[in-house]
């Protein structure tokens, strides 16, 4: 007998007991619905996070490190990261710049800290309409890699920027539009503290529905620490790695490095050395606990369906033992019964399983929507998966009722009424 | 000689009080295009011998040869494919599968020789066709009176072609007119050459045959040759 003719035998034999078969499928139907419901929204809520990591910048390590004799780490640190280039892309001083007053027009960073203050006095001021002060940060020309902007308008810092001393400065994109509206900064002077910057190029927005957003910012080269912020030197640093691997193996090195400058007991100074693909791991793990969990809830339903399709599975042999007993007399051979049996109950169950996979891509949909704001397909890995596990289960719990029909005599069997 | 059979026993809860001897010491050879009748009471052990003799069931002791092959030493496989291929088995109670129509229950034998599907549907087509029931392809057994379902049984049995076919009370729920067309059914097939054992009670029917075998208690009493009009 051949295959076909097998799967043209078990799809009649389901379609001639329709109620009971239907039934029978409901197991696997809820089973193979909730575990693909729970695995892609897992699925979905761990892509959604690992966008926000983005934004953040992955592989991005953070470094604090200050001498206490004073002088700059920051010379130092990026000698070292030019040696580590097979690892790092970029590097750049993070520090952000306080009492620092920028004046374009007749917008001031000064007045839009007075109405963030006034914000919280609840005043009957509406919050989203307020204008919030930028963030200011001293960076480098690598700046943007280490923060993961790209250029919007004009340019970026540039290494001559740096060096000469340039008074220019880059804006994030919504300190660009509280500042300037829907005018083009480029070319534009602010003032700053008094002295005239050029704004050089604007940053391509990341964030755009928050008001606290990462784009609220005005970026200065560092070098004119010496202007804006006199005698200070920098503590806060970012590097950015090539890889999640290369981010390991860097932090470990200026991890090394570091120890060296500052001694093996920091006694020379303090360092601390964080990559923020550690926060990506532990949230990682979290979610993996509670695809576990979640995941160990559905495959228990799955069971508990499959254990369903063998009672009935028994039933049919019981049932159908005449059936067997003149098969086996005009010629079916032991395998031939066995066949048709496990055919019959994994066909039960990946037609089960394939209405399963429509609830299951339906619900996957309506959690995205309703739980975590997504828009949220199923992965095509996940679908053929469900469906291969929903045969799997048909063959699993198909194989002792088969045996037992195929053990049948046939002289016994067509003697059964 | 085509079956031979010799002292074979078959004794259910053997050494037990209950023991009973279905068989009892039986030999018997069968030729090559004979029809033979085996007649008895029920419980005589006629149909236990059409049972081994069919290879449904193995003998307790002694020894089954068929066409020369010692059916004892066969597999359950091997056994499979000679009921598949040597024999047609007629039921009294047809034995047809019910969610199937006409046309697959006939095929079925077919099926399981693994001929494919153009020559499965002409070689059940041809055997309907000498039934008489090639016009009613598509209906389901339970739609047809008992005389056309064991005509449906008839055109399964001789679909492959068997030397052998193997009737259990083939007109013992037929009435006495349908039983008759089947009997001669039977008869036209044994005259083109294939050997037919008939399983009856029915002493009218086995006076039709040219040879009869009357069991007793799982004994052969008697085995005599008769003249009969239709040979």
């Amino acid at each position: 007998m051949n295959i076909r003719q097998a799967f043209k035998m078990a799809f009649r034999s389901i379609l001639g007991n329709k109620g009971r078969s239907v039934l029978t499928m409901l197991g696997i139907i809820i089973g193979i619905a909730s575990v693909m419901t729970i695995v892609s929204t897992i699925n979905g809520m761990n892509q959604q996070s690992l966008k926000q990591f983005e934004a953040m910048g992955t592989n991005k390590i953070t470094v604090s490190a200050q001498r206490y004799d004073g002088q700059d780490v920051f010379q130092d640190l990026y000698d070292y990261c030019l040696q580590l280039s097979d690892y790092v892309e970029g590097v750049t001083p993070n520090s952000t710049l306080w009492n620092v007053n920028v004046v374009y027009g007749t917008k001031s960073s000064k007045a839009m800290e007075k109405n963030q203050e006034n914000m919280g006095n609840s005043d009957g001021m509406s919050g989203t309409d307020v204008e919030l002060p930028p963030n200011m940060y001293l960076g480098s020309d690598q700046y943007a890699v280490c923060n993961n902007f790209q250029i919007e308008k004009g340019r970026d810092l540039s290494f001559l920027d740096i060096q000469k001393y340039n008074q220019v400065c880059v804006l994030g994109a919504q300190a660009a539009r509280n500042f300037f509206g829907y005018a083009d900064p480029v070319g534009q002077t602010m003032s700053v503290n008094g002295y005239p910057f050029t704004v050089v190029g604007v940053y391509r927005e990341k964030d755009p529905d928050s008001q606290w957003s990462q784009d609220n910012i005005i970026v200065f080269p560092y070098t004119m620490s010496r202007i804006l912020s006199p005698g200070e030197t920098f503590s806060e640093f970012s590097v950015k790695a090539r890889s999640a691997e290369a981010a390991v193996e860097a932090t470990s090195r200026i991890s090394g490095y570091l120890t060296g400058l500052m001694g093996q007991n920091q006694e020379k100074g303090y360092f601390w050395v964080d990559s923020n693909n550690q926060w990506q791991n532990s949230y990682n793990e979290q979610a993996t606990m509670m695809s576990v969990v979640l995941g160990g809830i559905a495959a228990i339903s799955l069971l508990v369906g499959g254990i369903g399709i063998m009672n009935i599975m028994l039933v049919t042999v019981t049932e159908r033992t005449r059936e067997i007993g003149i098969r086996r007399a005009i010629g079916a051979e032991r395998s031939s019964i066995v066949t048709q049996f496990l055919i019959e109950a994994a066909m039960l169950c990946g037609i089960g399983g394939i209405i399963g996979i429509a609830f299951g891509t339906l619900a996957t949909r309506l959690a995205g929507r309703l739980l975590i704001q997504i828009d949220i397909w199923p992965s095509v890995t996940i679908t053929l998966g469900a469906f291969a596990l929903s045969v799997a289960l048909g063959v699993l719990f198909g194989i002792y009722p088969a045996a037992k029909a195929s053990k049948l005599q046939p002289v016994e069997a067509l003697r059964a009424e | 000689m085509l079956i031979q059979i010799n002292d074979v026993y078959k004794i259910y809860g053997e050494g037990l009080e209950s023991e009973v001897r279905a068989l009892d010491g039986v030999t018997l050879s069968i030729d090559r295009g004979e029809f033979v009748a085996i007649v008895g009471q029920s419980g005589s052990g006629k149909s236990t011998m059409m049972n081994v003799l069919g290879c449904l069931d193995i003998p307790t002791r002694g020894d089954y040869f068929l066409d020369g092959t010692n059916v004892r030493e066969l597999t359950d496989k091997e056994l499979s494919h000679i009921r598949n291929r040597q024999i047609g088995f007629i039921f009294q109670q047809y034995n047809l599968i019910q969610n199937l129509n006409v046309l697959e229950n006939v095929e079925l034998p077919l099926i399981y020789q693994g001929i494919n599907a153009d020559d499965r549907h002409d070689m059940a087509m041809e055997a309907l066709e000498r039934v008489g029931l090639a016009g009613r392809v598509k209906h389901r057994p339970a739609e047809m009176s008992g005389g056309q379902q064991q005509r449906v049984a008839i055109a399964r049995a001789i679909a492959t072609h068997p030397p052998i076919i193997m009737a259990d009370e083939p007109t013992g729920a037929l009435d006495s007119h349908t039983g008759h067309e089947v009997l001669q059914f039977l008869q036209q097939l044994n005259r083109e050459g294939t050997t037919v054992i008939l399983i009856t009670h029915d002493n009218g029917i086995a006076a039709t045959a040219p040879r009869c075998v009357r069991l007793q208690d799982g004994k052969i009493v008697e085995d005599r040759e008769q003249e009969v009009d239709w040979l």
